[in-house]
């Protein structure tokens, strides 16, 4: 298991290697540069120069790409001309909100879809099952503004209960802005639930119709040790494979969400860095999304393979 | 399992599909008719009746900058249903010969293909659109080329698979054996035995291209104003709903109806099999 783990460790630092040298590549072939976002229409042939010379921006692909991923070494991802600060100073306290807003989500969403991903597959004949299945499915094909604002009118207009539009700023302390945590963290556990308890529910009825567990049944297995002991750990793995997928979605994928009660995260960060085409933003940015991608594979893979039996059996013995 | 459904079931799922096909039949004549029909202006705006609620002048009451909810809701489905339609279109004829000629090649062209699929559906869509929108321009033209282009992979993969279950049958070694063209193979022998799946994907990435596209609209970075279009408009009456909801209910009510409709049309057993 160590070894796999190892291997499988050295195999997405290779990736991410790889893929960080393609994103700067990538973002450096997208037409214009951070001097023509920065000077927009003022942009004159003498100010341009003047600018990217400043910006050492003359410099060669390669060779400024060699000093990006020096500075990424020693933890700079470099400086944003567009809004004159250091990339880390405007990705930081961004980072620590969308961690706790995605942190908020999966603690709603994540085991209440495991419980009753196992309740509906084991009640799957059920009204209250249909309408769960039916509702789930709602949830997961609206797109998050519309249920972003549905809540919105909800709780926060008609039932003024909580707070719909973020004031403060991306700077604040945790505790000022837990308040504003609860609408966006609601909208995105909805979304996430609604994919967990799907996976979990159509993995648990197709692991129910195998043989072992059958031949455990025709044992006289108490049904409730059949589930626990049998069923669950086989079928465990694609819901967990769909968890690892949303929680990295939930760090890097909530544009909308954020950008929908002004939640100073990365998501909208991005979408303004997108916007005012801030090219050395958005490569952090999206370097960052490629890391969680990479983490989330990886966190995945292990604990699949510490949840299957016949691994399990090997490290044992 | 599949097909051992008792009565109760198949009258449930035809329900379904009826009522999906009636809203989404109404959705298009609405989007179609919204040009003909005797609506007040999408545009003018009147300063002295700003998010006014219904009445007899304005049905559904008007926005922010006076404007009639009404018409810019019957109006604001043609942008992203239009854009949507044309994307998937193109997008399904691009998978669908990617996934055939992938299929009958084989060998190690069929894995490049396939390999190269992976990829793009790796790559989150709603940030590469923003990109493109962004650095590239947002005419209708470069996003439509745009969706087309990250929407074919699922459908390439769906008929990729479905297809190679068929041509391992004895009818396509019949039709071989016959001497039928790799054409007539795969427009007369393997086109008609995957069409409900390929429909169903098809119509599937129709609701992710319509969601995607007014997403990118909400965000600022899709449909201009003063431009109806739902995303847009949703995006431009969040501000205002305390005052007034309908501005922005209205074309919440629009979205969300013809997404679960297109759900309702297409039949749960076939998107069972897809996922």
């Amino acid at each position: 298991m160590t070894a796999y783990l190892l291997r499988r460790l050295a195999i997405s630092l290779g990736v991410l290697a790889v893929m960080s040298v393609l994103v700067f590549l990538g973002v450096e072939a997208l037409p214009g540069d951070a001097c023509t976002a920065l000077l927009g229409r003022s942009a004159t042939a003498t100010k341009l120069a003047q600018c990217r010379a400043a910006n050492g921006l003359n410099a060669s692909v390669s060779h400024r790409l060699i000093d990006w991923a020096s500075g990424l070494l020693r933890g700079d991802l470099g400086f944003s001309i567009k809004r004159d600060k250091s990339v880390v100073d405007i990705v930081m306290p961004r980072l620590r909100n969308s961690l706790a807003l995605a942190t908020v989500s999966s603690l709603m969403a994540f085991p209440l879809a495991i419980v009753v991903g196992v309740w509906s597959a084991r009640r799957k004949r059920t009204r209250v099952a249909r309408v769960v299945d039916t509702v789930s499915l709602v949830l997961m094909t609206l797109p998050e503004f519309v249920t972003a604002s549905v809540l919105w009118l909800l709780f926060s207009v008609w039932l003024p209960l909580l707070p719909g539009v973020t004031m403060v700023s991306s700077n604040a302390s945790l505790l000022d802005i837990l308040p504003n945590i609860w609408l966006p963290a609601i909208t995105l556990a909805l979304v996430v639930f609604a994919h967990v308890m799907r996976s979990m529910r159509a993995s648990f009825l197709v692991t129910e119709e195998r043989p072992f567990v059958e031949a455990a049944r025709a044992r006289g297995i108490a049904e409730r040790i059949v589930v626990r002991r049998h069923i669950l750990p086989a079928a465990l793995p694609s819901p967990i494979n769909v968890i690892a997928v949303t929680a990295a979605w939930l760090l890097t994928g909530t544009f909308v969400v954020e950008v929908v009660f002004n939640f100073p995260g990365l998501g909208r960060i991005a979408v303004d860095a997108i916007s005012d085409r801030d090219t050395a933003l958005i490569l952090a940015l999206t370097l960052f999304g490629l890391v969680v991608f990479i983490a989330s594979s990886f966190v995945s893979d292990a604990v699949t393979r510490a949840l299957d039996p016949r691994v399990r059996a090997q490290v044992a013995s | 399992m599949i097909g051992l459904h008792s009565t109760a079931t198949r009258t449930r799922r035809r329900i379904t599909m009826s009522a999906g096909a009636v809203i989404v039949g109404g959705h298009l004549l609405l989007a179609l008719a919204a040009s003909v029909l005797p609506l007040q202006s999408v545009v003018a705006q009147d300063s002295n009746a700003i998010l006014q609620g219904a009445s007899g002048a304005h049905w559904l009451g008007t926005d922010s900058l006076g404007r009639d909810v009404l018409s810019r809701t019957l109006h604001g489905g043609q942008p992203s249903i239009g854009v949507a339609l044309v994307a998937v279109l193109l997008a399904a004829a691009l998978g669908f010969g990617l996934g055939t000629f992938a299929a009958l090649v084989g060998g190690w062209l069929d894995d490049a293909i396939m390999r190269v699929v992976d990829v793009l559906l790796a790559m989150p869509s709603l940030l590469v659109l923003m990109l493109v929108a962004s650095f590239i321009g947002r005419e209708p033209v470069v996003l439509v080329a745009t969706l087309a282009l990250m929407y074919a992979p699922p459908i390439a993969r769906v008929v990729r698979g479905a297809s190679g279950n068929v041509l391992t049958r004895d009818f396509i070694l019949a039709a071989r054996l016959r001497g039928a063209s790799r054409r007539a193979i795969v427009v007369g022998e393997v086109l008609p035995n995957i069409a409900e799946v390929f429909i169903t994907e098809v119509a599937m990435q129709f609701t992710w291209i319509l969601l995607a596209f007014s997403s990118l609209s909400f965000l600022g970075l899709g449909t201009s104003p003063p431009t109806a279009e739902w995303g847009l408009m949703i995006s431009d009456a969040r501000g205002f709903i305390t005052v007034s909801p309908l501005p922005l209910l209205a074309p919440v009510a629009m979205l969300a109806s013809l997404v679960l409709g297109v759900n309702a049309l297409v039949d749960r057993r076939a998107q069972a099999a897809l996922s």
